[in-house]
C-alpha cells in the first residue's frame, strides 16, 4: 500500500528526512514512532502530497505521490495532526464540503455521511459549530473527514495528541476498529499506544529510519534490551565495578539510595540472563539482597536503545 | 469541474456567513448612495452637461472607497487557509489546484457583482420615487457597470495572488492596497507632466480613471476590455503558480 523508497527531504541546509525507505501492506496498521523533530510530520507531508521530496519516491497503492499525486491522493485519509478545520462551519456542512471535494454526490454522500457521523460519535454534534466543539471531538471531526470517502489508507498523525484519557481511549478504539478494513499509519510518540495497535513498527530518529518491523520482531531481535533492578546493602561506590564485570553484563546505574538499601539498574545482553551470576556475587561478598527482579523488554526499550543521544 | 463548483458554493456562502462580507456590502451601497444622493444634487442647483451616471461615479469619494472594497473581500482567500492549517487539507484533497485558485476566485467575483445590486437598484429607483424620466440613458449605465465588472475581474486577481504570497491577512490587504493605489496613480502621470512624455500612450492605456470617464459616457472602448481581461487572467496564472510550487520537486 506504500512503498517509500530512498525518500530525502531538504529544507535547505537542513535535511528533515534522509534516504528513508520502508513499505507498508495492505490491510497492516503500521506505527511510526520517533522522538519529536525526528522527521515523522515531513515524511507523513510527503505521502500526504502536501510536500514534495527532494530525492527518491513514494508510491500509494502504486502511484507516485510527487508525478501522479492527485491520483495518489485519491486514495488516502488524512488527518494533519492539528486536525485543521473551519472554524466557522457546522460539523455536517464540514463534513459534506469536504465529502463533496472527495468527489461523493447523491445518495451515496448522505450515505458515507450518515456513517461517519454514526461511527466517530458525532451524532449529538452534528449541527454544532467547529469553533464551539472541544478538542476532543475537533480531533473526531477532522477523523471523520478523513473517513468520509472510505479511503482505503488511512493516514493519522499524532492523532491523540492533547487529548484527555477518556478522549484518548475512544480514538484509539475507533483506531482499532477501523483497522479490521483500513491500512492504517499512525504516527505517535507514545510507545504503549503503538505496542497495543500496530502489526508493524517503523522508527525514525533524525530522519533515518532505525527499524521496521512487527513488535514482537523488533524486542526479539533486541540485543541489549534485557534490564535487571537489584536492591542490596553495600557501599555503591564498591558494588557498581564489580557488577560491571559479570558476564553479559553491558551497564550498570545506580538509580537511588534508600539507605541503608542502594538500588542499581543493570542492562544485560538481551536472551542471557545474569540473575545467578549476581545472586553469587551478594553471597560472596556477603551482600544482603533484596530485590533481584528482571524486566521483560519493552518496545521503549527497543525505542530508547535505537533513538537514544548519550 | 464538480469539485470546482463545491469550493465556489462554500467561499460564496462564507461572504454570506461572516460579518465581514456585509459591512462591505453595506459600504458600497451606503457611498454609492451618498454618491448619487451628491449628484442628484448637483443636478439640481445647476445644468450638468453629463448623465447622473456619469456625476455620480465622479464624486470625490468613488475612487477612495472602490479600491478598498478589494483587499476587503480577497485579503482572507488564501492567507487564512495558510495560517489555520486548512490549506493542508485542501492540498492533500484529490482537488486540483486551478480549481483551488478558479473556485476562489469566481466566487469573490460572484460576490463582488453582487456588491453592485443595491447600486443598480439605486439608479432604477430613482425614476420611480421622482417620476420623471431618470436623466442617463442606459447606455451609459450599462458602460459603468462594464467597467466596474471588468476593472473588478483585475483587482481581484491582485487581491488573490496578494493573498496567496503571506499567512497574514493584514499584509495581504496592505499590498493589495498598495500595488491598486501605484496603478490608479500611473493613470494620473499624463495629468501630472502632460502628454509630452514619451511613454505617454502607455500610461493613458493604464488609467483607470480614463477608462470610467469613457464608459460612464456609453462609450465601450475594446482596449481596456483586453487589458483587464488579459491581466486578470495572467495574475490568476500567477497566483496558481504560487499555491501549486508546494508541489513542485526540484
Amino acid at each position: 500500500m506504500i512503498q517509500v523508497e530512498n525518500l530525502t527531504k531538504r529544507f535547505g541546509r537542513h535535511t528533515a528526512v534522509s534516504e528513508a525507505s520502508f513499505g507498508v501492506d495492505r490491510g497492516e496498521v503500521a506505527g511510526f514512532l520517533g522522538p519529536n523533530g525526528a522527521g515523522k510530520t515531513t515524511t507523513i507531508r510527503i505521502l500526504a502530497g502536501f510536500l514534495p521530496p527532494t530525492s527518491g519516491s513514494a508510491r500509494i497503492a502504486g502511484f507516485d505521490v510527487a508525478r501522479q499525486s492527485l491520483e495518489a491522493r485519491r486514495h488516502i485519509g488524512y488527518l494533519p495532526e492539528t486536525a485543521p478545520l473551519y472554524r466557522e462551519m457546522r460539523v455536517r456542512e464540514y463534513l459534506r464540503f469536504r465529502a463533496q471535494l472527495k468527489g461523493l454526490r447523491g445518495e451515496r454522500l448522505r450515505h458515507s455521511l450518515d456513517e461517519v457521523v454514526e461511527r466517530c460519535g458525532l451524532q449529538n454534534v452534528r449541527r454544532a459549530m467547529i469553533k464551539t466543539l472541544s478538542r476532543g471531538f475537533q480531533q473526531r471531526v477532522g477523523l471523520a473527514d478523513a473517513l468520509v470517502h472510505s479511503p482505503p489508507l488511512l493516514i493519522l498523525d499524532e492523532p491523540t495528541n492533547g487529548l484527555d484519557p477518556n478522549q484518548i481511549r475512544s480514538i484509539r478504539r475507533l483506531i482499532r476498529r477501523l483497522g479490521a478494513d483500513h491500512t492504517i499509519l499512525v504516527s505517535t510518540h507514545i510507545l504503549s499506544e503503538a505496542e497495543m495497535l500496530c502489526d508493524k513498527i517503523v522508527i525514525i530518529d533524525d530522519g533515518r529510519i532505525r527499524a521496521a518491523d512487527s513488535p514482537e520482531k523488533l524486542i526479539g531481535a533486541m540485543r541489549a534490551a534485557g534490564r535487571v533492578s537489584i536492591d542490596l546493602r553495600a557501599p555503591a561506590a564498591e558494588v557498581e565495578p564489580v557488577l560491571a564485570q559479570l558476564p553479559y553484563v553491558k551497564r550498570v546505574t545506580h538509580d537511588g539510595t534508600e539507605p541503608p538499601w542502594e538500588q542499581f539498574s543493570i542492562l544485560v545482553e538481551s536472551g542471557t540472563d545474569a540473575r545467578e551470576a549476581i545472586y553469587d556475587l551478594c553471597r560472596r561478598r556477603d551482600w544482603p539482597l533484596r530485590s533481584l527482579y528482571r524486566h521483560d523488554t519493552t518496545l521503549e526499550d527497543v525505542f530508547v536503545e535505537l533513538t537514544r543521544k548519550d | 469541474m464538480g469539485n470546482l463548483f463545491t469550493l465556489f458554493r462554500k467561499e460564496f456562502k462564507g461572504f454570506f456567513l461572516s460579518p465581514a462580507g456585509w459591512v462591505v456590502l453595506a459600504l458600497v451601497a451606503g457611498m454609492q448612495g451618498w454618491s448619487l444622493a451628491a449628484a442628484m444634487k448637483a443636478l439640481q442647483t445647476a445644468p450638468v452637461p453629463e448623465s447622473l451616471v456619469y456625476v455620480a461615479f465622479h464624486t470625490p469619494n468613488f475612487w477612495f472607497y472602490f479600491l478598498f472594497i478589494f483587499p476587503l473581500i480577497t485579503m482572507r482567500l488564501f492567507a487564512e487557509e495558510e495560517r489555520s492549517g486548512t490549506l493542508e487539507t485542501l492540498l492533500t484533497a484529490p482537488v486540483r489546484t486551478s480549481h483551488l485558485v478558479l473556485g476562489k476566485y469566481s466566487a469573490t467575483f460572484a460576490f463582488y457583482v453582487v456588491l453592485w445590486i443595491p447600486v443598480l437598484l439605486q439608479f432604477e429607483v430613482f425614476s420611480l420615487l421622482t417620476r420623471i424620466p431618470a436623466p442617463f440613458s442606459y447606455g451609459s449605465l450599462f458602460g459603468a457597470f462594464l467597467i466596474l465588472i471588468l476593472m473588478g475581474a483585475f483587482f481581484i486577481a491582485v487581491g488573490c495572488l496578494a493573498s496567496a504570497l503571506t499567512s497574514n491577512q493584514l499584509i495581504a490587504g496592505v499590498v493589495t492596497m498598495g500595488v491598486l493605489v501605484i496603478h490608479y496613480f500611473l493613470g494620473y502621470v499624463t495629468v501630472i507632466y502632460g502628454d509630452a512624455i514619451g511613454a505617454a500612450p502607455v500610461f493613458h492605456y493604464l488609467a483607470s480613471h480614463e477608462h470610467l470617464l469613457y464608459f460612464t459616457k456609453g462609450l465601450i472602448d475594446s482596449r481596456p476590455i483586453i487589458y483587464y481581461l488579459s491581466m486578470a487572467a495572467l495574475t490568476l496564472l500567477a497566483t496558481h503558480h504560487v499555491i501549486d510550487h508546494r508541489r513542485w520537486t526540484s
